[in-house]
């Protein structure tokens, strides 16, 4: 069974327009977090898509690794973008005992 | 395994400050953090070895020369011009961090160790062709932004500005990887040399090709990679981050990112929109497309530099009405991008390092107010022209190079931007720029009545020398670069020869 490459790519920007929505409705950090995690995974789609559709475009001598080697890497940026985030979610609720971002309102104007 | 160490040699800046990295963080975990005077001398000696090794890069390497490293890195003089402002403006902000009255003396290591992981993100970010180093380099720079920004964990307002900061770099970095992925996907290629001009035999596909055939996808790649660089260097509409993590963080990290985190920024986008729309061989066929990508530039451009002068007229606290004048330099700097021509190009890049000078300057005397006072407030600053002179009279020169009066470098730069703005037919674009420096005008005269309005009292003694030093000193590059500017816009003028850009000039249709 054979998936077209369109319906990878209608997957990967719903996927990226969920993120977008989940980021500017969302109100918890580690939701909003959570949603730009989603948006890089549709990244992640679309550069597994197109590196087989030019596979099976018969791209010879081209480099259709790059796309998979690209998406590994944003796994690992991913990964310590989480890392960081969610170490400075627990600083800020050591300081405020809310996860919300409307709580951080010291810097206004 | 010669021509390993060869290419290794390419690089030789950022494996040093990748080892210095490495010591510093060593260094720190043995001594258990009570040597961090010694830490920043260290990093110091390691920055100055860096200096000099890409001076040496410089020389060694034609206007239009460019050799490459393991086929990722890309070295040529406009990556070595923007390393080399990235790495001095280094140096003064690990002095700024040792001439802080406020910071503790002791713990710190891992603000230098920080410091310099952020720098070897930009050193590959402005030296690459292939978006994959690209990328890893900006995140590298962010990531430890984010954590410089939140530095202070105790304080709220740090804590608060490293969220802020965390959640839109998130949004701006999967915006522009879903650009990045879109461009690999119609073209068959991360590398941008290959993409502008397309592959031999028809593989990878040039972006002038897939143009032809679907213009609006190749668009929306475009304008999404563009929120990347958008973010970084803080363009409106990624501008709010800015004020709150500018006023969060402790000052001499808002230092490093108002200068040398945004110049960065400002590099690769150069080199993005050089690569994809300018080069030889591309810019006949994507005539009307890269005009439009201008069009799209001078629009953000007039916007950002009105937005951040107006938000910046009302601002009460000096840290944040130099963030907001931070976004309005964005827009003026926006201005010679938008002109999409070599020359263009070259008056941003000497814009940008006028920007070094004057706004390190600013900072610096930012955090000497903040060590007199505790506090960052525009009405504390009344009276410190009488009992500080020195420290005033070097602000004001900072003061009038961000406005762009004679007889400083700012002057001179914004002179170049107008000059190529007009020659480009953006007059529309110019007029609003000047409208702005009139406006900017306003909110600098007003520190500076600020510092000289009260009654003369008396001379308090100078407790912080070394920081008033390091003052005069920018004060006095500020000026002189401004009057002796030949070298500067050599220099600034050989950067950009090295993206290979047409002579050609966009002719209006």
């Amino acid at each position: 069974m054979n998936v077209p490459t369109e319906h990878l790519l209608a997957l990967a920007s719903i996927l990226f327009a969920l993120g977008v929505a989940g980021f500017l409705v969302r109100r918890n950090v580690i939701i909003v977090l959570a949603s730009v995690e989603l948006m890089l995974n549709a990244a992640n789609l679309c550069f597994l898509a197109g590196s087989r559709a030019w596979a099976a475009e018969g791209a010879a001598g081209g480099h259709p690794i790059q796309g998979p080697v690209f998406a590994l890497f944003v796994i690992l940026v991913a990964a310590a973008e989480a890392a960081i985030g969610l170490a400075l979610i627990i600083a800020i609720y050591r300081l405020k005992r809310t996860t919300a971002l409307d709580a951080t309102r010291d810097l206004e104007g | 395994m010669n021509d390993y160490l060869v290419q290794l040699g390419r690089i030789a800046p950022e494996a040093v400050l990748t080892v210095l990295a490495l010591v510093i963080l060593t260094w720190d975990l043995v001594t258990k953090g009570r040597d961090c005077r010694r830490l920043a001398y260290g990093t110091l000696a390691g920055l100055g070895l860096v200096v000099w090794l890409l001076c040496g890069q410089w020389a060694s390497l034609g206007e239009t020369g460019a050799v490459s490293a393991f086929g990722m890195v890309t070295v040529d003089r406009f990556g070595t011009f923007f390393k080399l402002f990235t790495a001095l403006a280094l140096m003064v902000v690990v002095l700024l961090v040792l001439f802080d009255r406020r910071e503790r003396k002791h713990g710190i290591g891992e603000y230098y160790f920080l410091l310099i992981g952020a720098a070897i993100g930009i050193f590959f970010m402005v030296s690459t062709n292939n978006l994959l180093l690209l990328m890893l380099g900006l995140e590298l720079l962010s990531l430890a932004s984010y954590s410089l920004a939140g530095f202070h964990k105790g304080s709220q307002r740090s804590a608060e500005a490293s969220l802020k900061y965390i959640v839109f770099g998130g949004l701006s970095a999967g915006i522009m990887l879903y650009g990045i992925s879109l461009l690999y996907g119609l073209t068959g290629t991360i590398d941008l040399s290959v993409m502008g001009r397309g592959g031999e035999g028809g593989y990878p596909v040039g972006l002038v090709a897939q143009f032809a055939v679907s213009p609006i996808p190749v668009a929306v790649a475009v304008v999404l990679v563009l929120a990347g660089f958008a973010y970084k260097a803080s363009i409106v509409p990624f501008h709010f981050w800015t004020p709150d993590v500018y006023e969060g963080a402790p000052t001499p990290v808002t230092t490093f990112l108002a200068v040398a985190s945004k110049a960065a920024g400002f590099a690769a986008l150069l080199r993005f929109v050089g690569a994809l729309f300018l080069v030889d061989g591309v810019q006949e066929a994507v005539h009307a497309y890269g005009a439009r990508i201008g069009l799209l530039l001078a629009i953000l451009s007039a916007v950002t530099m009105t937005l951040g002068n107006l938000s910046a007229m009302r601002q009460r606290s000096l840290k944040r009405l130099l963030a907001y004048s931070s976004i309005a330099h964005a827009g003026y700097v926006l201005m010679g991008l938008a002109v999409m021509t070599e020359a263009g190009f070259s008056a941003s890049v000497f814009y940008l390092a006028a920007y070094y000078f004057m706004n390190l300057g600013a900072f610096a005397f930012l955090l000497y107010f903040e060590g007199e006072t505790n506090s960052d407030e525009i009405d504390s600053l009344k009276g410190m022209g009488w009992r500080h002179p020195v420290v005033a009279w070097a602000m004001v020169a900072f003061l009038v190079s961000l406005a762009g009066l004679p007889p400083t470098v700012g002057f001179y730069g914004k002179l170049l931007l107008f000059y190529e703005g007009v020659d480009a037919g953006l007059g529309w674009l110019v007029f609003i720029a000047a409208l702005n420096s009139v406006i900017s005008l306003f909110y600098y005269f007003r520190v500076a009545k600020a510092l000289f309005l009260t009654e003369p009292v008396e001379r308090v003694p100078n407790r912080q020398p070394a920081l008033t030093g390091l003052i005069v000193g920018l004060s006095v590059l500020t000026v002189v670069t401004g009057i002796f500017n030949s070298a500067l816009q050599r220099w600034s003028g050989e950067a950009p020869r090295a993206l290979g850009i047409s002579d050609q000039l966009e002719e209006p249709h």
